[in-house]
C-alpha cells in the first residue's frame, strides 16, 4: 500500500493558497437554474402562442425589434433605429448589425420582414393578428424594414416592445414543424409537454433592453422550466432545492415574505388591469347612478388587502398603472370611491330596501385571490341593498356565457369581472368597441373615440385615452379593481440574485446568478 | 372460442365508433371554444380576428359535420392535430402512454400486494377483531382523498427525510404516486377479496375439502383463494382500463407526465382535437380490457366454457 505523507510545511502553504484563492471559502457560483411554474407553455411558436406561461419562455428564446423601459418609453431592439413618416403611415426599422439566430444564421431585414409576414398571414391562426395594426405591407431596403400602413396606428411602437410581437429567425418555420429557432439570449434545447423545457444560454448575445443590465451572454448556462402543478408540492421543491425559482401560491408568498431565507417578487409591470363591468342594457343597471351605487359599495382597499394578502394594488384607471398616459391620480377624480352610505343612500332613493333587494348575478370566473375578492364583493353588495347570487364558470365558458349576457336587454342583470392585460392602453378597443370583445361594445361615441386614438401618437393620444377613460369611469361602465390579478408573483431562495420580471411578466434571467 | 374474440370485436369496434359520435356531440354542447380560450388572458383580436380563425380551423361547420369528418379521420388512423401547439395528436398521447402505464401497473402492483392479503385475512378472520380493522382500514383507505395523502407522502418523505424527489416522471418519481394510488385502492380490492373469499368459503366443495381431511391452509389458499381470485379479475381490469385513462389529482400533486393531465388542459383550452383523441384512447382501452377480461374469464375458469 502506498501512502502519501504530506508534511506540515507542505498543507499549511496548501491553506494559505487556498484561503488566498479564495477557492475553499467562497460558495460556487452555479451555472443552472431550475423554474418550477404551474402550467406548461401552449406552444412555443411565438406568433401562435396565447397564454402568459407560453410568451413567457418564447421570449427568453426571441427577441422583439423594440423593447420598453420603465417609464414606458420605447427603445431600440432588434431594430437599432426607427423612424415613422409624418403621415404616420410608413415606418422604417434599421436592423441591428451582427445580430445571429441561434442556428448560426444572420438575422437581417429580409429574416425579420420573414417573420413579419408570417405574423401577418391569417393562416399561420396568430391570437395577436389584430394588435398588429392595419399593416398593408412591408419591404426591405438594404438594413431597413419598412412597414406601410393603412391608417396611423398610435399603439404600434408599444406593440413592437411586447412579448406577443417575437421576431423569429426564417429557419424557425422553414420546415413544416416548428422549431423555435431566435435571437433571444437563451437557445432552445428540448421541450417534454407537460414536464419541463431546457434552455441554453446564447453566448452571442448582446443585450439592448433598458430593464436588463447585463450587456452579454447570460450568467447562468442552463435554464430548465418544470411543470409542477401543485402549489404545494412546488413550495417543497422549492424548499428541497430541487427548484430553485417557483410560482408560489398567495398564502404561500405572504408566509415566505418574512421568511428571510425567501425572496418574494411581484411583477411591477405586469400590464395587469382587474375591473368590473355591467350588462348595462338590462334594468336597472341602464341607469348610471345604480351602476355607480355598485362601485361605490366595492371596497378594493379590503380585495387587495384580504383576499390578495396585499401583494396587489388598488388601480383606479381602466388600464394598467406604468402603460402609455396611464395616470392613477386622473383616474382617481373621474371613478366612484369607496362610500356606502352614499350608495345606500342611492339604492334605496331607487326603491331598494332590506326587505326588497335588487337581485343580481354576480358572475365570476376562478382564479386564486379572485374568489376570496368576490365574496367580500358579495358582502359590500349586500350592504346596499343588492343582493348578489355568485355564478363561477371556468375561464372559456365563463366568456362564452358573457357574450349571451351582454347581450340580453332584460331578465337578471349581471355584475361581472375580469382581467385584461397588455403593453399599451389599446387594448381599450378590443374591449369596448362595438361590437368588442364579448360584445361589451357601448356606443358610436365611444367607437369614435376609440378609432381616433388609435390614429393619434404622443401627447394628443394621451389626451384622448384620457378622455375614453374618463368616458367609462364617468358613466360607470367599468369599475377599477386591482392590478395585477394572476401569475404576478414568483418566489426563490436567497441565493438567487438578479432576478427581475419585465412587461406582461415575463421573466428576465439575463442578471441572474445563483449560489450553492 | 375464435367466434367469441370475432364477437367480441366487433362489439368493441361499434362501442368506440358510438362513443366517438357522442363524445364529439357532446364536447360542443360545453360553452366556450378554442378561440374564445385563447383570448382568456389578454384580449388582442377583434370579433371579425376571432371569426375569422374560428373558420379556419373548421369550428363554423354544423357540429354534426365537425363530428363526422372527425369520425372518417379516426377510421383512417387520423387523430388529427392539435389546435395550440399544432403537434399530431398521436405523438402527444403516444409519449405520455408509457408514463400512463408505468403508473397504472405500479398502482395496481402496490394496492393488490396490500389489498389482497389484507381481504384474506379479514375473510378467515370473519366477525374478529382481525375483520373489523381490515374493514376499518378499508374504509379509510376510501374515504382519504388521494390528494391530501399524496401531499402528506411529499412532506414526509420528500422534505422530511429526503428520500424521494417531488416532482417529475423519473424511476424514482413513481414510489410515491404509486404508493398513494396503491393505497387508495387496497381498500377496494380487500374489501373484493374478502367478500369473495367469504362466498367461497360458504361452497359445498370447501366443505368436502376439510371433510377429505385436506390441511386448513392448503383448503384457503389452494381451493378457496384461487376461485376467489377469479371473481377479483373483473374488478381489477376495470380499474386497471380506468387507470389507463391517466389519474389527474395524483398526476397533478407528483406532476407525474400522465395523459390525466394532458387531457384535463385540453379541455380547459378547448383543444377538440385533443380531447377527442384522448377520449378514443380511453374508450379503446376500457374496450380492450373488458374484452381480455371476458377472454381471460373462461380460461381462468372452465365453467365459463360450458355455458
Amino acid at each position: 500500500m502506498t501512502q502519501f505523507h504530506i508534511s506540515k510545511h507542505v498543507r499549511s502553504l496548501l491553506a494559505a493558497a487556498a484561503i488566498a484563492t479564495g477557492m475553499a471559502l467562497s460558495p460556487a457560483v452555479a451555472a443552472d437554474l431550475t423554474v418550477a411554474r404551474s402550467v406548461d407553455a401552449d406552444s412555443l411558436d411565438a406568433q401562435k402562442a396565447s397564454t402568459t406561461q407560453s410568451l413567457q419562455i418564447t421570449n427568453l428564446i426571441f427577441d422583439t425589434l423594440l423593447t420598453m423601459d420603465k417609464d414606458g418609453s420605447v427603445h431600440p431592439g432588434l431594430a437599432s433605429a426607427w423612424s415613422m413618416s409624418d403621415d404616420g403611415k410608413s415606418y422604417a426599422f434599421t436592423i441591428r448589425d451582427g445580430v445571429t439566430c441561434h442556428d448560426g444564421s444572420t438575422f437581417d431585414a429580409a429574416a425579420a420582414k420573414a417573420s413579419l409576414d408570417r405574423a401577418l398571414d391569417p393562416a399561420t391562426l396568430n391570437p395577436n393578428l389584430s394588435a398588429w395594426g392595419p399593416i398593408t405591407g412591408s419591404s426591405v431596403d438594404g438594413k431597413v424594414l419598412k412597414v406601410t400602413l393603412s391608417e396611423p396606428y398610435g399603439p404600434f411602437a408599444s406593440f413592437l416592445t411586447s412579448i406577443q410581437a417575437a421576431f423569429l429567425c426564417p429557419s424557425s418555420f422553414a420546415t413544416k414543424e416548428f422549431k423555435p429557432v431566435g435571437t433571444g439570449p437563451f437557445k432552445f434545447v428540448s421541450w417534454t409537454r407537460n414536464d419541463s423545457i431546457e434552455l441554453a444560454a446564447n453566448p452571442d448575445y448582446k443585450n439592448v433592453n433598458p430593464l436588463i443590465e447585463n450587456p452579454g451572454k447570460p450568467h447562468l448556462d442552463k435554464l430548465t422550466f418544470k411543470v409542477i402543478p401543485e402549489a404545494v408540492a412546488r413550495m417543497a421543491a422549492l424548499r428541497s432545492g430541487e427548484a430553485d425559482l417557483v410560482e408560489p401560491s398567495l398564502e404561500e408568498a405572504t408566509d415566505l415574505k418574512s421568511d428571510s431565507k425567501f425572496k418574494v417578487y411581484a411583477a411591477e409591470f405586469s400590464g395587469q388591469q382587474m375591473l368590473a363591468a355591467f350588462t348595462w342594457k338590462i334594468k336597472p343597471l341602464d341607469n348610471p347612478e345604480i351602476r355607480k351605487a355598485i362601485g361605490m359599495a366595492m371596497n378594493r382597499d379590503a380585495y387587495a388587502n384580504i383576499a390578495f394578502e396585499g401583494l396587489v394594488n388598488v388601480a383606479n384607471c381602466p388600464v394598467a398603472p406604468n402603460l402609455f398616459a396611464t395616470d392613477e391620480s386622473l383616474c382617481a377624480g373621474w371613478g366612484v370611491s369607496y362610500d356606502p352610505e352614499a350608495a345606500k343612500a342611492i339604492m334605496e332613493k331607487a326603491g331598494y330596501t332590506a326587505d326588497k333587494p335588487l337581485k343580481i348575478k354576480l358572475s365570476v370566473h376562478k382564479l386564486p385571490g379572485w374568489d376570496q375578492m368576490h365574496q367580500i364583493m358579495q358582502q359590500d353588495l349586500a350592504a346596499i341593498h343588492v343582493e348578489a347570487e355568485i355564478e363561477t364558470r371556468e375561464v372559456a365558458a365563463f366568456f362564452d356565457h358573457m357574450k349571451g349576457e351582454n347581450e340580453r336587454t332584460d331578465g337578471l342583470p349581471v355584475v361581472w369581472t375580469m382581467g385584461m392585460s397588455g403593453v399599451d392602453p389599446d387594448y381599450l378597443t378590443f374591449l369596448w368597441k362595438r361590437p368588442g370583445f364579448v360584445n361589451m361594445g357601448i356606443n358610436a361615441q365611444l367607437d369614435g373615440m376609440l378609432d381616433e386614438q388609435r390614429k393619434l401618437s404622443g401627447d394628443a393620444r394621451a389626451t384622448k385615452i384620457h378622455d375614453i377613460e374618463k368616458y367609462l369611469m364617468e358613466n360607470a361602465y367599468a369599475v377599477p379593481l386591482l392590478s395585477p390579478g394572476w401569475g404576478w408573483l414568483m418566489a426563490s431562495g436567497a441565493n438567487v440574485e438578479g432576478f427581475k420580471m419585465g412587461f406582461m411578466v415575463s421573466l428576465l434571467f439575463n442578471d441572474v446568478t445563483v449560489t450553492r | 372460442m375464435m367466434l367469441l374474440i370475432a364477437k367480441r370485436l366487433l362489439i368493441a369496434c361499434s362501442t368506440i365508433i358510438a362513443v366517438i359520435i357522442l363524445s364529439g356531440l357532446l364536447i360542443h354542447v360545453v360553452p366556450g371554444d378554442p378561440v374564445t380560450a385563447m383570448m382568456a388572458q389578454s384580449v388582442t383580436a377583434t370579433p371579425e380576428a376571432m371569426a375569422d380563425m374560428r373558420s379556419r380551423l373548421g369550428l363554423d361547420l354544423p357540429v354534426w359535420r365537425q363530428v363526422m369528418l372527425y369520425l372518417w379521420h379516426v377510421l383512417q388512423g387520423d387523430l388529427g392535430t392539435t389546435i395550440r401547439g399544432n403537434e399530431p395528436v398521436s405523438r402527444l398521447l403516444l409519449q405520455r402512454l408509457p408514463n400512463t402505464f408505468a403508473l397504472a401497473v405500479a398502482g395496481l402492483a402496490t394496492a393488490l400486494t396490500i389489498g389482497i392479503p389484507l381481504g384474506f385475512l379479514a375473510a378467515i378472520n370473519r366477525g374478529r377483531i382481525a375483520d373489523t380493522a381490515v374493514m376499518i382500514i378499508a374504509v379509510l383507505g376510501v374515504s382519504i382523498p388521494a390528494f391530501w395523502l399524496g401531499l402528506v407522502m411529499i412532506q414526509v418523505f420528500s422534505l422530511k427525510l429526503g428520500w424521494l424527489p417531488v416532482a417529475g416522471s423519473g424511476w424514482r418519481n413513481i414510489v410515491l404516486p404509486a404508493l398513494t394510488l396503491g393505497l387508495t385502492y387496497c381498500a377496494l380490492v380487500a374489501r373484493m377479496t374478502r367478500s369473495a373469499l367469504v362466498e367461497v368459503l360458504a361452497e359445498d366443495y370447501i366443505r368436502t375439502a376439510r371433510a377429505r381431511g385436506l390441511r386448513e391452509h392448503q383448503v384457503l389458499l389452494v381451493h378457496a383463494l384461487r376461485p376467489a381470485l377469479i371473481s377479483l379479475v373483473t374488478v381489477i381490469g376495470l380499474v386497471f382500463a380506468y387507470l389507463l385513462g391517466g389519474q389527474v389529482i395524483i398526476e397533478n400533486v407528483f406532476s407525474w407526465n400522465g395523459i390525466g393531465r394532458l387531457a384535463v388542459q385540453a379541455m380547459l383550452e378547448r383543444d377538440y382535437p385533443m380531447i377527442q383523441g384522448f377520449i378514443v384512447l380511453f374508450a379503446t382501452s376500457v374496450v380492450v380490457v373488458s374484452m381480455l377480461i371476458d377472454i381471460l374469464y373462461t380460461l381462468l375458469d372452465p365453467r365459463m366454457r360450458q355455458r
